[in-house]
């Protein structure tokens, strides 16, 4: 199936994640987020891993989930190091290495931990990678969420090269000037002020020019047309209202599991 | 209030203003710029900070409370949805970060270089109770911080109570990070220029 955009006339190949709407992918990132906190059993989460993993995979994997992986792998190590070690909950012995035992206890609670970071960042990162910032902004608009606060989400992607190609310029000029690299952490620390100052005053400047275009083109005008999405999505309502009550349903039995210990 | 520099136009009655001008719209999305740009540039300069929230005490500090939380909320938001999504959850602490940081900059608490360290004090102490649930909910209490992760590691191995080591290894890379973050964005702020000033303080 393919579709036609009228704006930028290209014909687009239709995938099955183009029939999810953003929306739903997020409610299901958060859905699989408290499955993983509401069931703790291990087989439970490695399926939920293995569940948002071939989510991926089905979709597209982008390098940014690869990055965020490789960020958090880091962390994974040290949490199942130290949980192993020094977790409260330890008793059964798992391995000795030089006289430092390892517990199966806290080894068993790292994993579970982990487990939960990977649904996250598998989850988000389908949502990331089968979804585009026009896409966000245009269905996020027509499902009514306030044209400023889509403006603040979306605005946001557009300005951050700017503002790292501003500092890249300053960083270059002060170079230029015979600014060396800074070796100790004081000389770091008083390198900081003269990139960030003409930086932070450049990126105002520019927010001030953006404003005063935005109010002349009419912005705050209650009469703006509405943006039409892209995509149609496949039962937008229904999946919005199941994830929703689902979700809700299980925060409120994991609310219920901390209260009922303190009673 | 003037002091040192640094006027204060802002009152307990207008700092609370939900509705968002076109001025304030533009700067939240520069103030997530330069948390972004900042965090990158500490990370470059491998120093023990994370300057994450330079925009957002700015932001506070220029356009008030709403617009810091704001900012500080979308910040996380965008980290979370393009590095690392545990790092969304932390929102909430960002959030608080911008109303403290409006609060205390409205009621003068960053006229000069002694109120920004009691300041900085307030914010570190802020973020880190926030901080300290969400650290044993995902992390089990770690911060992800080498030095940081030692020390709670040394106390849990102590036996000390896990809320007790990781709210001591959350303040400890906090106080550090927030009071350099508040003596830099004191000194950026009487470095903008006065129409800047005005121009984000009369538009809100």
């Amino acid at each position: 199936m393919e579709i036609r955009d009228n704006s930028i006339q290209r014909i687009a190949q239709m995938h099955w994640y183009n029939f999810v709407d953003p929306v739903t992918k997020l409610l299901l990132a958060l859905f699989l987020t408290m499955l993983s906190f509401d069931f703790t059993n291990l087989y439970f989460e490695a399926g939920l891993v293995l569940f948002s993993l071939m989510l991926l995979l089905l979709s597209r994997l982008s390098s940014a989930t690869i990055n965020a992986v490789s960020f958090c792998l880091f962390l994974i190590a040290t949490m199942v190091l130290i949980q192993g070690l020094f977790y409260s909950g330890n008793i059964h012995p798992l391995f000795s290495v030089m006289r430092i035992t390892f517990y199966r206890e806290g080894f068993l609670y790292a994993l579970t931990m982990s487990a939960r970071i990977l649904i996250i960042i598998f989850a988000i990162g389908f949502f990331m990678s089968t979804t585009t910032v026009s896409e966000n902004a245009k269905y996020l608009e027509s499902i009514g969420m306030p044209y400023k606060l889509v403006y603040l989400l979306m605005s946001v992607c557009y300005i951050l090269p700017q503002i790292q190609q501003n500092m890249k310029k300053i960083q270059f000029a002060e170079r230029a000037r015979g600014i060396n690299p800074q070796k100790t952490v004081t000389q770091k620390v008083r390198s900081i002020l003269p990139i960030l100052i003409p930086l932070i005053i450049k990126t105002f400047d520019q927010s001030i020019n953006r404003s005063i275009t935005l109010q002349l083109r009419g912005f705050d005008s209650p009469s703006r047309t509405l943006a039409t999405p892209k995509y149609r999505y496949f039962q937008t309502k229904l999946s919005h209202y199941l994830l929703t009550l689902v979700t809700i349903l299980l925060i409120g039995w994991k609310l219920w599991q901390i209260i009922s210990k303190f009673l | 209030m003037k002091e040192n520099g640094i006027e204060n136009k802002g009152n307990r009655f207008s700092m609370w203003k939900l509705h968002l001008s076109v001025a304030t719209v533009t700067l939240i999305p520069a103030a997530v710029g330069i948390n972004y740009v900042a965090k990158a540039f500490a990370e470059g300069l491998k120093l023990p900070l994370w300057l994450g929230s330079l925009g957002t005490y700015l932001a506070s500090m220029l356009a008030g409370p709403t617009a810091g939380a704001i900012s500080g909320f979308i910040n996380n938001i965008i980290y979370g949805l393009t590095l690392s999504p545990v790092s969304t959850v932390y929102s909430i602490t960002s959030i608080a970060i911008g109303i403290v940081v409006g609060v205390l900059f409205n009621r003068g608490w960053f006229t000069n270089a002694k109120r920004v360290f009691v300041s900085a004090i307030l914010i570190a102490l802020t973020s880190a109770i926030i901080s300290t649930p969400l650290n044993v909910i995902f992390w089990g209490g770690q911060t992800g911080i080498p030095w940081g992760d030692a020390l709670f590691a040394g106390m849990i191995g102590n036996h000390i109570n896990i809320w007790i080591a990781s709210f001591t290894d959350e303040f400890v890379l906090d106080i550090l990070d927030k009071v350099v973050v508040a003596y830099i964005a004191f000194f950026i702020y009487r470095q903008l220029p006065q129409r800047m000033i005005n121009y984000f303080k009369d538009n809100q």
